[in-house]
């Protein structure tokens, strides 16, 4: 457990910055966002109230309130999210070959550390878990912020306020990000863990025998994919309809399960008796 | 006692070890010695259990290789194994913090026997200065096993003289090293045993000392009549 922790430690100061650029990104790139699409909005105003003499009332039925969804389904707001996005699906890779390819031969050290070689397999998949939720957490941290500055830009009565809740209420896609409730959150967060589960033990695959473990590890992938979604795929094919919602939830979380500890299991066997370096 | 035994390892369809056997005793510096590409690092990274051998037992004190078993030993390979921005003094760092036996007074020896600054970075030293890194960080742990794959690899002359006294210290008395090396005539007076391979078989093991007193030959005129 020690040396657990003490490997999450340094795994975690070795995404530092990169976690660090991308709530720089963040920040910079929705507050920047903000501010332009009120600005627009308010030019808008100018244009039409006080330049064209349109009353208020006229200018609210034809343009309607600003409101804070108009801003998070901009470019600014979903680019920065897709980056996050793309810098953690990047990283998921290169958390196992950075130290393995080019010059690092730091997967000498890691695999000759006087602990279980899951201890590894865990602090990577911990250390992606953990940039995942800061992400998560900093953007709903970000997200009052960023309402409060539209509220210092925008008068009351041009606006419409929205919460968190209600901003994730009427934008779903959003709310597969942050979830709408504890075990929406729960669900999402564990298919989650569960693909990057299988990811590394496909890369581990890879490691171990080379091209034929491409092969191997795709051929892992999908079927692990496919017995973790096999009650779905029975309840629309097979069954039509034959399982209660709360059954195939149950379901579903009974072979996630499955595959997550296949998943560690296998990954173990491969670092301890067919990884090479 | 690091009993190698039957040993095979095949690449896709090459095979490297045939059923390669030998043993090395605490006390003793044996050394493996072969052409390029006859699969003495594969010897060594088999014993670490960092290549998976097909056939064959690895046998540490009597044990096979599992995590008690690995704790024994030491692997000294022939490039840097810490993180090319970390400094010397991250890296003893790194090493206090995961290893039991990591023995901090020996690592400042080092420091001092080698004349490394701690504060240098790993990507900046030459490699000369990052082998003797690397033994540093090995021989600093104290187990009873030490393995060194090729630790004279493209190092200047003042270097390997400054690493061949490591040999005739403290620093490796009562260890079982296993070392492989091109460089014999550099650490020829201080091997124990000689273990030759050729295509992936021990075509002798004989003790250096025994050659010398017995037959008069040195380790180089043994490899001469094998290898020619």
């Amino acid at each position: 457990m020690k040396n657990y922790l003490k490997l999450v430690n340094f795994e975690f100061n070795r995404i530092a910055k990169l976690f660090a650029v991308l709530l720089g990104i963040t920040f910079v790139m929705q507050m920047i966002g903000v501010i332009v699409k009120s600005r627009q909005y308010l030019n808008i105003i100018n244009e039409n109230v006080f330049e064209a003499m349109m009353s208020k009332a006229q200018f609210l039925e034809q343009v309607g309130q600003l409101s804070f969804i108009d801003i998070a389904r901009s470019i600014w707001f979903i680019a920065p999210i897709a980056i996050c996005a793309a810098g953690i699906g990047f990283y998921i890779f290169l958390i196992w070959y950075r130290d393995w390819i080019g010059k690092n031969t730091f997967a000498y050290r890691l695999l000759m550390l006087p602990t279980s070689r899951l201890n590894i397999f865990y602090a990577k998949i911990t250390t992606i878990l953990m940039m995942i939720i800061g992400l998560v957490a900093f953007q709903l941290f970000l997200i009052p912020i960023e309402m409060s500055v539209m509220k210092a830009m925008v008068p009351d009565e041009f606006r419409h306020d929205l919460t968190v809740n209600d901003l994730l209420a009427s934008w779903p896609e959003l709310s597969i990000i942050i979830g709408s409730s504890i075990g929406e959150f729960f669900l999402y967060y564990g298919s989650g863990f569960l693909v990057v589960s299988i990811l590394f033990t496909s890369i581990i695959l890879e490691r171990s025998f080379g091209w034929k473990g491409i092969m191997a590890g795709v051929s892992y992938s999908v079927l692990a994919i496919a017995v973790w979604l096999l009650p779905l795929f029975l309840q629309e094919f097979v069954l039509h309809g034959f399982f209660y919602p709360i059954e195939l939830l149950i379901l579903e979380i009974i072979m996630g399960l499955i595959v997550l500890t296949a998943s560690i299991w296998f990954s173990r066997f491969l670092l301890m008796k067919k990884i090479t370096i | 006692m690091i009993e190698v035994i039957e040993v095979e390892k095949s690449y896709g369809r090459k095979k490297i070890l045939k059923g390669i056997s030998f043993t090395a005793k605490k006390g003793e510096i044996t050394c493996l010695i072969g052409m390029n590409g006859v699969g003495k690092t594969t010897v060594l990274n088999a014993i670490m259990a960092l290549t998976p051998i097909n056939k064959g037992k690895i046998l540490i004190d009597g044990s096979p290789l599992d995590k008690t078993a690995l704790e024994k030993i030491t692997f000294i390979p022939d490039t840097i194994t810490m993180l090319p921005k970390m400094t010397i003094a991250e890296a003893m760092e790194f090493m206090n913090d995961f290893y039991t036996y990591w023995n901090q007074e020996r690592a400042n020896e080092l420091l001092g026997f080698f004349r490394l600054n701690r504060k240098d970075r790993i990507s900046s030293l030459s490699k000369g200065n990052a082998a003797k890194v690397n033994l540093l960080l090995g021989l600093a742990l104290d187990v009873d096993y030490v393995l060194m794959d090729e630790p004279f690899s493209g190092i200047d002359m003042f270097s390997r003289e400054e690493i061949t006294n490591v040999f005739t210290s403290h620093l490796i008395e009562n260890r079982a090293v296993i070392i492989t090396t091109h460089e014999v005539g550099d650490i020829e007076h201080l091997i124990d045993k000689v273990v030759l391979l050729d295509d992936g078989l021990v075509t002798k093991e004989f003790s250096a000392e025994e050659a010398r007193e017995n037959e008069g030959k040195s380790v180089i005129d043994v490899m001469r009549e094998v290898y020619q």
